[in-house]
């Protein structure tokens, strides 16, 4: 009897030292293994399956980054808007999530150079007003007093708010539930990533809806960043050094290229400079 | 804590309270008479009325607020009649009007529990003596039942009002900008977690505390006759 209560203790302390293990590592990421946030519900760019696997470009770049690196990924799924707390209270190691390098951002985390870059832009109902317009002060304009779907957190929810703030923006967690809005009519316009947008027109309920034709970049405000990068927690300046080379080397031998073109049809890969 | 961003935060906030107390206000009005059907429903004789109530108190008691909304926005969204429909698309197709059915009736679902018990509680003998004195079923309820039940039901009662408020936090995953809406958004603009949060817990806390009080003394007021 005393026995058996003596093994029930090892056993209890044996699975105590391996709960406090496992949060070890989550916490302090062990040595060769890097732990990346990625959001998980971004079509084409990062997908989790209920299993926590994650594909798509997102997940194609971090793999490319830890092979350089020859280190282990392990993808950690996380709501956008969450990421960068997140990532702050060490989480994970890096974020890896189609992520704009912005100012305000800036002032919490630390980027790599920019890897990517591409347009956004709005989408509409065939029918509306909204469709012909060519020109990026036009349509800004016209959205005075319309609704217009963004998702929360993203420099697209900024650059609404700065440069077209007579609209009536509506925020979303998920690019998911901002697309359901804007087929049901909730919203009559939406503006994110050509990219993620284009996922959207191809399905049966975008078949209504087209783009407007005017690429919103960078250029047009600083809000919209420049280009997207792997965030990086301030303080780890040796991991972006080391990050910097190796996503320097990944866009140069055209690997990340090749990624872009899986996913996108296009190459979106930026040079480093 | 950054003092200028709490300047900021304050009148940002505020104008998600009103936004908040207006949720809590209707969902309740509307609750609380849905719930009172419910309760006397449940207490009925009729087999599917007492049925019907259990079901429905079952089922809106027996899943979280928050899949209730998605299904209300975006599963109800999705239906085309509904689309169609101006009466349903009114409700279901403004992120307010919709957050506003998802809290009734499920507040309902918590009234008409509380408002049975109380009513439980009501000694046959008081019914009987106000049948033998010739009160319709309908005047023995207003004069007699119902006063004494809600005496007996308040203080349960108060505390499901409190979780309204709280509940109404969860419209912001469908588009209101309420109070969490707007902190979740000053969030991503700012990412001063802390103070914008603090902020908002304030104004939750002092709603709850004037509810509290309203049902205090109205507590106090219904007891008055009694002995302390």
């Amino acid at each position: 009897m005393l026995n058996m209560g003596n093994q029930n203790m090892k056993l209890k302390s044996l699975l105590l030292a391996t709960f406090f293990a496992a949060g070890l590592s989550a916490a302090q990421a062990a040595e060769g293994e890097l732990s990346i946030g990625t959001e998980g519900e971004y079509p084409p760019w990062s997908m989790a399956d209920s299993a926590g696997n994650v594909t798509g470009f997102d997940a194609d770049v971090g793999n490319l980054l830890c092979a350089k690196l020859e280190m282990k990924c392990n993808f950690v799924v996380q709501a956008f808007d969450g990421l960068i707390p997140a990532l702050k209270a060490k989480r994970f190691d890096i974020i890896i999530s189609g992520m704009s390098i912005t100012a305000e951002r800036k002032k919490q985390i630390n980027f790599s150079a920019g890897y990517a870059e591409l347009a956004n832009m709005f989408v509409v109902k065939k029918d509306s007003d909204l469709a012909g317009i060519k020109d990026i002060e036009t349509l800004l304009k016209s959205l005075d007093g319309r609704t217009v779907g963004v998702q929360a957190g993203t420099t697209h929810a900024h650059f609404m708010e700065k440069r077209a703030s007579s609209a009536v923006l509506k925020t979303y967690d998920t690019l998911d539930q901002m697309q359901i809005d804007l087929a049901s009519g909730r919203v009559e316009a939406a503006f994110a990533d050509a990219s993620a947008l284009q996922d959207f027109l191809a399905r049966p309920d975008g078949k209504e809806f087209q783009f407007v034709d005017v690429k919103v970049l960078s250029t047009v405000d600083p809000t919209l960043g420049e280009g997207i990068g792997v965030g990086i927690a301030q303080e780890n300046t040796e991991l972006k050094a080391r990050i910097d080379k190796a996503l320097c080397a990944l866009v140069a031998d055209g690997s990340i290229g090749k990624a872009s073109q899986t996913w996108f049809k296009t190459d979106i890969s930026r040079p480093c400079q | 804590m950054n003092f200028e961003l709490v300047l900021l935060a304050v009148p940002t906030l505020a104008k998600g309270f009103w936004l908040t107390a207006v949720l809590t206000l209707i969902s309740v009005a509307i609750g609380f008479n849905l719930g009172l059907a419910l309760a006397v429903m449940r207490l009925s004789k009729n087999k599917a009325f007492s049925s019907f109530a259990k079901g429905y108190s079952t089922v809106f008691r027996g899943t979280p607020l928050l899949v209730q909304l998605f299904l209300f926005y975006y599963g109800l969204g999705q239906l085309s009649f509904v689309r169609d429909n101006p009466v349903l698309w009114w409700i279901v197709g403004d992120g307010v009007h919709c957050a506003v059915m998802a809290l009734a009736l499920n507040t309902a679902a918590y009234t008409s529990e509380i408002l049975r018990g109380g009513l439980m509680s009501i000694p046959g003998g008081l019914v009987e003596a106000a049948q033998a004195c010739g009160m319709s079923r309908l005047l023995c309820f207003r004069r007699i039942t119902f006063p004494l039940a809600i005496r007996q039901a308040l203080p349960a009662y108060g505390n499901e009002l409190v979780l309204v408020v709280k509940g109404t936090s969860l419209a912001s995953t469908i588009t209101v900008l309420e109070i969490t809406g707007h902190a979740k958004r000053l969030m991503s603009q700012t990412y001063a977690i802390l103070e914008v949060f603090a902020i908002a817990g304030v104004l939750y806390l002092l709603i709850n505390l004037v509810l509290i009080t309203l049902v205090r003394l109205l507590e106090a007021h219904l007891t008055r006759y009694l002995p302390r």
